[in-house]
């Protein structure tokens, strides 16, 4: 297991960035073997001043491999995104996925996913980007979402 | 029948009594406090990509938009839709380009609306629910009843009620058969009178007749 996690969300980046450099120093192969892998990692961000102790969105996977370009190879992605008081607020769960550290972006041509409020609105589709940054999701093809509206709201 | 003025018309009824339908719709409204049945799912596909802006809460789905659930089916070509606080639900929908919705009203009445723009809004305010759709641009308004037409025809889905502010124009489709029925009764009763006027004609005809008759005696 190889937890990364740290508060600002930079240092998130570098820090896992950082976990993969070491474990391919500690590989005695060829240097251009600088393929190295990682199991169950996590990728933590954290909401900015003065909620800097809130987490705004965690990505974990079960397997990371390092590509060229600063970019992991991460199987059974699991992206969650939390509100500021905490509660869960999405959760995108994708087979594969590529992501980007330096850019803060996770990217597949592959199903995804998405439960957003308890599964109170689910969403599938296939093909995503995800901007770290913005919290921003974009499903590439068709895009299917089911809401589910309870009666409590209506009067 | 063509009615030209604004107004508001009720989804079942086809009158148009402007003060009493509010009276009753704000009785309609406070009396909708009892929990209505649970809504099924609603599906949202699409074409084209869907961006789901969580920092702005906002999704909006791109190409050939369709949106179908028990009582409604729409159809567009764009359609944006707010995210729900927790334990919220979706409050504002905006469709747009070739809108189309097919809906039923909770008397199994059937409609059909066109517009180039539809908004949905829901909320509660101080206990009264609010829910409307509102088209506009060539907004155009069917059912079995007839046809409505306006700037803009706001239906009231939580009171089941269709108005149009401004520049209406409605047609009434007439039942036929019974429509018919009832206006060629008189005109077959009005057959009979002809046929009298000319006997009375032909009595005109004998004063004449009898006038000769003094000269020949001259």
């Amino acid at each position: 297991m190889m937890p990364v996690t740290c508060h600002p969300p930079q240092v998130t980046r570098l820090l896992l960035a950082g976990v993969i450099l070491v474990l391919a120093a500690t590989d005695n192969r060829a240097q251009s073997n600088v393929m190295s892998h990682a199991n169950d990692f996590t990728s933590v961000e954290y909401y900015p001043a003065p909620n800097q102790q809130q987490i705004r969105s965690r990505l974990s996977g079960a397997e990371a491999q390092p590509l060229p370009g600063g970019l992991l190879a991460i199987k059974q992605l699991k992206l969650e995104t939390f509100e500021l008081n905490g509660r869960p607020e999405i959760v995108v769960n994708a087979p594969e996925c590529t992501y980007d550290q330096l850019n803060g972006t996770a990217s597949s041509p592959g199903r995804l996913q998405v439960q957003y409020q308890d599964g109170k609105i689910r969403v599938e589709g296939e093909g995503f980007l995800w901007r770290q940054n913005d919290s921003f999701l974009t499903i590439s093809n068709r895009p299917s979402t089911v809401l589910q509206f309870g009666p409590e709201k209506r009067n | 029948m063509a009615v030209a003025g604004a107004g508001m018309l009720c989804a079942q009824v086809n009158t148009n009594t402007n003060a009493v339908d509010e009276i009753l719709a704000l009785v309609t409204t406070n009396a909708s406090a009892v929990k209505p049945p649970p809504r099924p799912e609603t599906l949202i596909e699409a074409d084209g990509p869907a961006d789901f802006d969580l920092a702005g809460r906002r999704v909006v789905y791109h190409e050939h938009v369709r949106v179908d659930s028990p009582d409604m089916k729409m159809r567009c070509e764009w359609l944006a839709a707010d995210l729900p606080q927790t334990g919220g639900r979706v409050t504002n929908i905006v469709a747009e380009t070739n809108v189309v919705i097919d809906a039923t009203d909770d008397k199994g009445q059937k409609m059909h609306a066109t517009g180039d723009r539809a908004v949905y809004v829901f909320n509660v305010q101080n206990g009264v629910t609010n829910e409307t759709i509102t088209l506009t641009g060539n907004a155009r308004l069917e059912n079995t009843q007839g046809w409505l037409t306006g700037d803009s025809i706001i239906w009231d889905r939580a009171n089941d009620r269709l108005s149009v502010p401004s520049n209406p124009k409605m047609v009434f489709h007439q039942t036929l058969n019974g429509a018919l029925a009832g206006t060629n009764a008189p005109v077959e009763g009005t057959h009979p009178p002809p046929a009298a006027t000319n006997s009375v004609a032909n009595d005109t005809n004998v004063p004449p007749a009898l006038t000769n008759r003094p000269s020949a005696a001259k």
